[in-house]
């Protein structure tokens, strides 16, 4: 066998096969990795892993007090504003965590990958386990929020996890680009994190996808997030398909850009991190 | 099996001497590149070559020294043949599949909060292993680096010579047919030192293996290596299989003008009259 990153970056056959086989040799660092940034983060707590749970009750019941306390309420929404804006959040969440976390992959990892010779694609396996770890249990106890809110869900809500990966692959796509950025150009990295605020303000998340103002209006409709969110969202709340076809159309599109997304950061990442000083 | 486990050949490199226009060399080889443009294989202003035009084979049953003052080429050259950095010019090849390690920083992904028994676990996923071939080496691995009784410490009570045996017993653990270390060879008291040479020695007799490790220090080279190569500017000058002459060219030649005359005398000294 020849060392892994040899057969990972020099490439060698690209048989479905031997890719299965690639991810079996990997699985064992993707876990280990896993276990290592999940347990690490509350290692020296006493609560301990628990906090994974403490912490999205608290924010919920920052939410719940706001809502106690009279939060505007811009009307036309099918359910409670308050669960509306807790769910578009996390699945806004959803996506900003996938950009942020494959975004940082060389700068987090740089002195892993300058000083072993350890492949690129465990790294990102790892954010992605990581990232759903992560979203999973804030997102059970948001659901539990939901529906004290009076939310029912509909069988079609089993299809929401499936309605998410568009998401993540539109996340990791930018991120992965960025990631190159991140190392050569620090402007660009920037820019793209604070135009990512900007961003939830022109997708409909704290308001909803009827807004009319015109020019939001206008950026709204051609956000490929207001039907990527939309969609998951209504399929959890209400069970019906917000606009089906664009969310096909940016599904497709997201994928495609994955796949060049991901080919750039392999032929780059050699040039890259040659410049990866800082580590 | 081959005669020859690795081929360099004509392996050159050029890094920028400035930051920012490194980067803007980089931004635009990386443009050059999504275009289908060829990369520049020249040298731009500021650039200089890291190692220019270096050739060598290496066999089974070699243990080799690269030996060069600070700057001179021996890490970049490491990296390329461990497929860290890319060459610019030149080619690296294996004529069979092998399993290399490489090892340039031994505590590199060693998690100080985490105890002894998990950081190697979490070292070998590193190295590559799989959890079934971990299981198989757990006891050599624990066996070697003699670090039985800390294995349920934290990392981070370990001194830095049980930290560099922790990480060195993972890495040859790995069992590489090419075994590529970088200033890292040898750690730990002087006994786990000796045991960590004839350790090397009987390794590479076992199967057709060998041994590239970057060092500066005359008692490394002399205990181990049975070829040495002398770099400097980023150019292979001496690539001898004796070792003796190989420092001496070193220590007259390459480095000498900056030392004393007593200093080099003695240096010379403990070459010719070394003993283990």
């Amino acid at each position: 066998m020849q060392g892994w990153l040899l057969e990972a970056r020099i490439g060698n056959g690209n048989t479905m096969r031997q890719f299965i086989g690639k991810i079996k040799s990997w699985w064992y660092l993707v876990k280990q990795l896993t276990q290592v940034e999940i347990i690490g983060m509350y290692k020296k707590s006493f609560l301990g892993m628990a906090w994974m749970f403490i912490l999205p009750i608290l924010a919920v019941i920052i939410w719940v007090v706001l809502n106690g306390a009279g939060v505007v309420n811009p009307g036309e929404t099918d359910i409670p504003y308050p669960a509306y804006v807790l769910l578009s959040t996390s699945i806004w969440g959803f996506f900003l965590e996938a950009y942020k976390s494959t975004s940082n992959l060389l700068t987090k990892n740089g002195r892993m990958l300058i000083m072993s010779e350890v492949p690129l694609e465990p790294l990102l396996m790892q954010k992605v386990v990581v990232h759903l770890i992560n979203f999973i249990i804030p997102f059970a106890v948001n659901l539990i929020v939901l529906l004290a809110f009076g939310v029912r869900f509909s069988a079609m809500a089993l299809l929401f996890p499936v309605s998410l990966i568009p998401l993540l692959l539109l996340g990791m796509a930018i991120g992965m680009v960025v990631a190159i950025f991140r190392v050569i150009m620090v402007d660009v990295a920037n820019l793209v994190d604070e135009g990512m605020k900007l961003l939830m303000f022109l997708t409909p998340i704290v308001y909803t996808p009827k807004i009319t103002a015109s020019w939001l209006g206008v950026i709204v409709d051609y956000n490929p997030l207001t039907y990527l969110i939309g969609f998951s969202r209504d399929l959890l709340t209400s069970g019906t398909l917000f606009s089906p076809v664009e969310y096909l159309v940016f599904s497709g599109v997201s994928l495609v850009l994955v796949v060049l997304s991901f080919r750039f950061l392999v032929k780059s990442s050699t040039m890259v991190l040659e410049r990866l000083i800082n580590n | 099996m081959s005669d020859i486990l690795l081929e360099v050949d004509e392996l050159s490199k050029k890094f920028c001497r400035r930051l920012k226009r490194s980067l803007y060399y980089g931004i635009t080889d990386i443009a050059r590149q999504a275009v289908g443009k060829p990369v520049s294989t020249a040298l731009r202003p500021e650039e200089f070559w890291a190692v220019k035009e270096v050739s060598f084979k290496v066999s089974p049953g070699e243990i080799i020294s690269v030996v060069g003052a600070n700057g001179s080429g021996k890490t970049t050259m490491m990296r390329m043949i461990a497929g860290i950095y890319k060459p610019t010019k030149g080619a690296i090849n294996y004529p069979v599949p092998l399993k290399v390690t490489p090892v340039f920083a031994l505590n590199v992904g060693l998690r100080n909060e985490f105890t002894g028994l998990e950081n190697i676990k979490l070292k070998a996923a590193i190295f590559g292993m799989t959890e079934a071939e971990l299981k198989r080496k757990l006891d050599f691995i624990i066996d070697f680096s003699e670090l039985e009784y800390a294995l349920a410490t934290p990392v981070g009570n370990y001194s830095s010579g049980m930290r560099a045996r922790l990480s060195y017993s993972v890495a040859i653990a790995t069992e590489p047919d090419l075994f590529i270390i970088d200033e890292a060879l040898a750690v730990g008291d002087s006994l786990f030192k000796t045991k960590c040479y004839e350790h090397l020695g009987e390794y590479v007799q076992e199967k057709e293996r060998a041994v590239l490790y970057v060092t500066n220090r005359i008692r490394k080279v002399m205990a181990l290596a049975n070829r040495v190569l002398v770099m400097r500017g980023g150019r292979l000058l001496q690539d001898s299989r004796d070792a003796t002459a190989a420092l001496e060219y070193y220590i007259n030649d390459i480095v000498g003008d900056k030392m004393t005359d007593d200093l080099k005398e003695m240096k010379l000294k403990k070459i010719r009259h070394f003993e283990m």
